[in-house]
């Protein structure tokens, strides 16, 4: 089924096909989960931050994303760490510097720089869990069920599926400009020149499809009616539902412990 | 009363535009196959949105006369009702997908879930629609993940599961090669013999592959409309379309008088090899 | 928050538009965001609602195929949407000239909104090229956040230039049959 994965939005979506029992667990659970998550993470001490990086790292592996999780981290956590070293470990001037002869090194910049690197490893991490083990369509179809506005599913679902056809006219636009003499390896002005003249095409044909695409999804009766029927919405079972409840009362509460101790 | 009625329709997009449809005039009943044939810049699509009641509303303005569905003007008929009325399927693949489906199942099924209907309603009415276009292996799908054949098909479906009264399609097989384009015309043909289908296009063949009933739509007027045999010996039609070369053959025997009084020109191959071997063997 | 169906179809469209542009960037090679293109165009088109939210989606779009972290900056495209939006309805996207104050605004209201969370979130680094010129303020001895907020003005004000004069020549090419159905652009070209 849509488990599977498919040849177009498979390669657009973080989505790793698997049946682990976190890929079973309904979406609006982990949805839920994963706010309730990341909103705990703020309200914790680095070493709660490092666990919940560890944790949702593990699961991510049981669940199957394990390479996916590390791409993705290695990706965008390195030049933040680079960046974080050489502004706070390095550059920022505070009282504890050490001086190493050429440059000088700040234990306090150093903590810092961790502390920053372990939240958004955390949150990264987190979110990853949430992303590589529910596919947008049951998310949508389990959304759908509990009454999301068919126009905010319909602006999750659309752009989903249209990035790789419309990928795949920026790359057409883009050889048949070259064939035309379009240099994308000239001087910055050129290539500055050059943007808009990739870009405008690309905009110009997706808007002529608009007027179309609109009467295609009246003609399908979009919207005539205040709720849609969505078949094969997932299972919700009554312990998840409280579950979610639980979370949602949970934060207010923890917020105003933190505030008050 | 007849399912669509337009009456005297002057039609342009905007004040200042060109006049697209100039003073038009059509009946279709319940039930009849109609191919509404023109070229480039005939009013065949506008025309084919208006019969389908497609134009956005800002845009549903004639200049003059009017269209009825069922003794209805579109404007008063509201959305539910339109989409169980009259199905419309374009020129283009892509653009006829809802951009909700994730699975070509799920795409039939947008529909009849937006008319709110019985989960169980919408399976059968989904089932029925996977075979009637064979989509059935196909089922699990990305929809932009199919050929453009496969996409219109879906699209026909998707159509369908709406139970139209009636199903117009604009060049249909446009961009398809003689094979694909054979069979999808071979899908509609089997469509239930209660739908009214109006095709619109500017290819004699798919026409002729389906339609009982010929309208010919040159400079958004209608200058043709008939049977068969009217449509092949109008003198504006192998200057549109071009024709098939047998029947621009026995068109030429017949303006130059060898062609026998009485014969309908031929609409296969098979007939105009009977045809010219009578023909030929009677002057021989 | 009822939208028309065809704002909705044009939303889903610009948000396609905001993801793959930066597909384009990495064509041309040069360090160009451009990401908010299609929410100025949607501003410009349907107003500063429908802007608003095609920036928060398109956020969160990208955390769904790209990068989750990127939704961490929401606020800032919601802020680019509203006062794209707010600026058109007063017609200051008409003209070529209005085009590019109107970009000084956003890139600068989109600036302070941005700031805060490069800091709190992230240390005050984004991970990109900005980062040189931040170092760069913190070594020459300005406080953090002051650093962070001219290395970013900078490269924002450049990227949101672009942005908006591109959206402000698709919407002055688009026909008139295009644009007559959308009320909001109607009332502010009036």
């Amino acid at each position: 089924m849509i488990g599977q994965g498919n040849p177009h939005t498979g390669k657009t979506l973080l989505f790793v096909p698997g049946n682990s029992f976190i890929h079973r667990i309904n979406p609006l659970t982990k949805l839920v989960g994963l706010l309730w998550l990341a909103a705990t993470t703020f309200m914790l001490p680095p070493m709660g931050m490092a666990v919940v990086f560890i944790a949702a790292f593990a699961f991510g592996v049981i669940a199957g994303a394990g390479a996916v999780f590390v791409r993705r981290l290695v990706l965008t956590v390195t030049p933040f760490a680079i960046a974080l070293f050489v502004i706070h470990g390095l550059l920022i001037k505070r009282p504890d510097m050490i001086d190493y002869g050429l440059i000088s090194l700040s234990p306090g910049g150093l903590t810092y720089m961790a502390h920053i690197l372990v939240r958004v490893a955390a949150l990264l991490t987190a979110s990853m869990l949430f992303v590589t083990t529910t596919h947008p369509a049951i998310l949508l179809k389990s959304l759908d069920s509990h009454g999301i506005s068919p126009g905010i599913a319909y602006l999750i679902s659309s752009p989903l599926l249209l990035i790789e056809p419309f990928s795949a006219r920026a790359r057409a636009i883009r050889d048949a400009q070259q064939a035309r003499g379009l240099d994308l390896n000239g001087s910055w002005k050129a290539r500055i020149k050059a943007f808009p003249a990739l870009l405008i095409p690309l905009v110009t044909l997706a808007l002529s499809d608009l007027d179309q695409r609109a009467s295609v999804l009246d003609g399908r009766a979009f919207r005539a009616r205040p709720f849609r029927v969505v078949l094969d919405a997932p299972v919700d079972q009554p312990y998840e539902r409280w579950l979610r409840r639980l979370l949602l009362l949970a934060l207010p509460v923890q917020i105003g412990l933190l505030l008050w101790l | 009363m007849a399912l669509i009625a337009i009456e005297n329709l002057v039609f342009a997009y905007g004040p200042k535009m060109p006049v697209i449809l100039d003073g038009l005039s059509l009946s279709i009943e319940a039930g009849e196959r109609v191919a509404i044939l023109g070229g480039n810049g005939s009013g065949k699509t506008t025309l084919a949105h208006w019969i389908a009641g497609w134009l956005p509303r800002a845009a549903m303005n004639a200049t003059s006369g009017a269209v009825l569905a069922n003794g209805k003007a579109w404007p008063a008929w509201t959305a539910l009702e339109r989409a169980e009325a009259v199905q419309f399927v374009g020129q283009i693949p892509m653009q006829q997908l809802s951009g909700f489906a994730f699975t070509v199942y799920d795409e039939l099924v947008f529909g009849p879930g937006n008319l709110g209907l019985e989960p169980d309603e919408i399976r059968k009415r989904a089932d029925w629609a996977l075979d009637i276009c064979n989509l059935r292996h196909l089922v699990d799908r990305d929809p932009f993940t199919l050929s453009g054949g496969e996409q219109q098909r879906l699209s026909i479906a998707a159509a369908l599961v709406m139970h139209p009264k009636a199903l117009v399609l604009d060049e249909p097989t446009g961009n398809f090669d003689p094979e694909s384009r054979d069979n999808l015309l071979d899908q509609i043909n089997r469509l239930p013999s209660d739908l009214t289908i109006i095709l619109c296009d500017m290819a004699l063949k798919p026409a002729l592959a389906i339609a009982k009933r010929f309208v010919l739509l040159d400079g958004g007027r209608i200058v043709a409309d008939g049977g068969a045999q009217e449509i092949l010996s109008h003198p504006r039609t192998s200057a549109i379309f071009g024709m098939p070369a047998v029947m621009e053959a026995a068109l030429l025997l017949q303006q130059a008088g060898h062609w026998p009084a009485g014969e309908d020109l031929p609409l296969t191959f098979g007939r105009a090899q009977e045809q010219f071997g009578r023909i030929t063997h009677v002057a021989g | 928050m009822k939208f028309d169906t065809r704002t909705l179809v044009l939303m889903a469209i610009a948000i396609v538009i905001n993801i793959v542009v930066g597909q384009l960037a990495v064509w041309v090679k040069l360090p160009l965001y451009v990401d908010a293109v299609g929410t100025v165009l949607v501003a410009i088109l349907a107003g500063p609602l429908a802007g608003a939210v095609t920036g928060v989606l398109t956020n969160v779009i990208w955390g769904l195929v790209s990068d989750p972290t990127a939704m961490a900056f929401f606020p800032v495209s919601l802020v680019i949407g509203l006062v794209a939006g707010i600026l058109a309805g007063i017609g200051w996207f008409r003209t070529i000239g209005k085009t590019l104050v109107s970009a000084v605004i956003i890139g600068i209201i989109s600036t302070i909104v941005a700031v805060p969370i490069i800091v709190y979130m992230f240390g005050g680094v984004t991970g990109a090229g900005t980062d040189f010129a931040t170092a760069y303020f913190v070594a020459v001895g300005q406080e953090l956040i002051n650093s962070v907020a001219v290395a970013n003005l900078a490269t924002n004000l450049v990227d949101k230039i672009l942005t908006c004069v591109i959206a402000w020549i698709i919407a002055s090419r688009m026909p008139n049959r295009f644009t007559a159905s959308f009320p909001f652009y109607q009332k502010a070209a009036a």
